[in-house]
């Protein structure tokens, strides 16, 4: 049986953020999430990582220059935290040995207005 | 308007890539930086990168010293003061620290905690930095490069460095050191992370600003004629 939906009163408020990503070496959807995850308990702690309510929504391949692969991804976190996750995201520069830098982009309330900056 | 005075420079091309980058992630205006070694070959580049930049971002050069010797370093600040638009020295040194926050000639002391177990000022240092407004540099890339122990090192070096700024107010700066495009990043993420150490919005507003009023103040250098009196040609 599933779990009724809770009211609005009682959901998290979330905030989606585009983050922008460039990586030495080709990554899928998966490796993505394990290294927002990763940034953000290195740099924050596992405890308050908790509160983070870290999702990715959506993820792009946008294209491939000579130095990096170029993808861009749609991630939530929950509200109060979006400066927490913001720059623990952007602290992340390794994976696999390869270089790697994420950036956000772009803040937004719902995943339609964050998918104009894709 | 923000603000970067520490961009690693290198080639025309790394150059323009790295201009391009941080014009795309809301800079407005970025110093190249070379040391002693490399500033004259790079002033050849000036007007290509003018070219190229034309619409794109607003830059200019840092010099950047990197010497232990202190009578080294005087030398070269006198001789490139007229066409530098900022003069930092790399700290981490005590006698280069202090040396650099006496000297009027030099705008900025770059990473006073480099290589050092603690932030590499004190309140004697803090204070001579007020008098002869030499502003202190936090650089990105040392939080960025760093991991677990010396990351939190790092961060509490800065932590000790803000308890000085708030008390004696010395012109601190905030800049990347960015080497490629990997290590640029957006505007709000580069004041989040500050944020997350233990600054103000205000305060990193400030930084920015102090960044700007080095640029300007040394626009009008060669007019000084001592602290507070400038040649002007107004007539009027």
């Amino acid at each position: 049986m599933k779990l009724k939906v809770l009211p609005p009163t009682l959901r998290k408020n979330n905030r989606y953020l585009t983050v922008d990503i460039k990586i030495a070496s080709q990554i899928d959807k998966d490796e993505l999430v394990s290294i927002i995850w990763d940034a953000c308990i290195r740099f924050k702690g596992e405890c308050e990582t908790s509160n983070f309510n870290l999702w990715v929504m959506k993820f792009y391949e946008i294209d491939r220059c000579d130095d990096y692969y170029h993808y861009k991804a749609i991630v939530r976190c929950q509200r109060d935290f979006v400066s927490e996750v913001r720059s623990s995201i952007a602290l992340a520069t390794r994976h696999n040995g390869k270089s790697l830098a994420m950036s956000t982009i772009a803040l937004s309330g719902t995943i339609k207005a964050s998918q104009k900056y894709i | 308007m923000f603000f970067d005075l520490n961009i690693k420079g290198s080639s025309l091309e790394n150059n323009i890539k790295l201009a391009i980058q941080a014009s795309d992630y809301g800079w407005e205006h970025i110093n190249f930086s070379y040391n002693q070694n490399e500033f004259k070959e790079a002033l050849k580049l000036r007007d290509n990168l003018k070219d190229s930049l034309d619409d794109i971002i607003d830059f200019d050069y840092t010099l950047e010293i990197k010497s232990t010797n202190i009578n080294e370093i005087r030398k070269h600040a006198n001789n490139f003061r007229s066409r530098a638009s900022c003069i930092s020295v790399v700290g981490g040194d005590l006698k280069v620290n202090r040396a650099v926050l006496e000297n009027i000639k030099i705008d900025v002391l770059s990473r006073p905690y480099l290589n050092r177990f603690d932030s590499g000022m004190n309140h004697v240092l803090a204070k001579e930095a007020v008098r002869n407004n030499v502003a202190i540099e936090i650089c990105f890339k040392d939080i960025l490069r760093t991991y677990l122990a010396p990351r939190a090192k790092v961060i509490s070096n800065f932590r000790d460095l803000y308890l000085l700024y708030r008390k004696f107010d010395f012109p601190l700066i905030l800049s990347s050191r960015a080497e490629s495009v990997f290590d640029i990043k957006t505007v709000h993420d580069f004041i989040n992370v500050f944020t997350q150490t233990g600054l103000t919005a205000d305060e990193i507003d400030k930084s920015f600003k102090t960044s700007e009023e080095i640029l300007k103040f040394n626009e009008n250098r060669q007019d000084l004629i001592l602290k507070g009196v400038r040649r002007v040609d107004d007539e009027a």
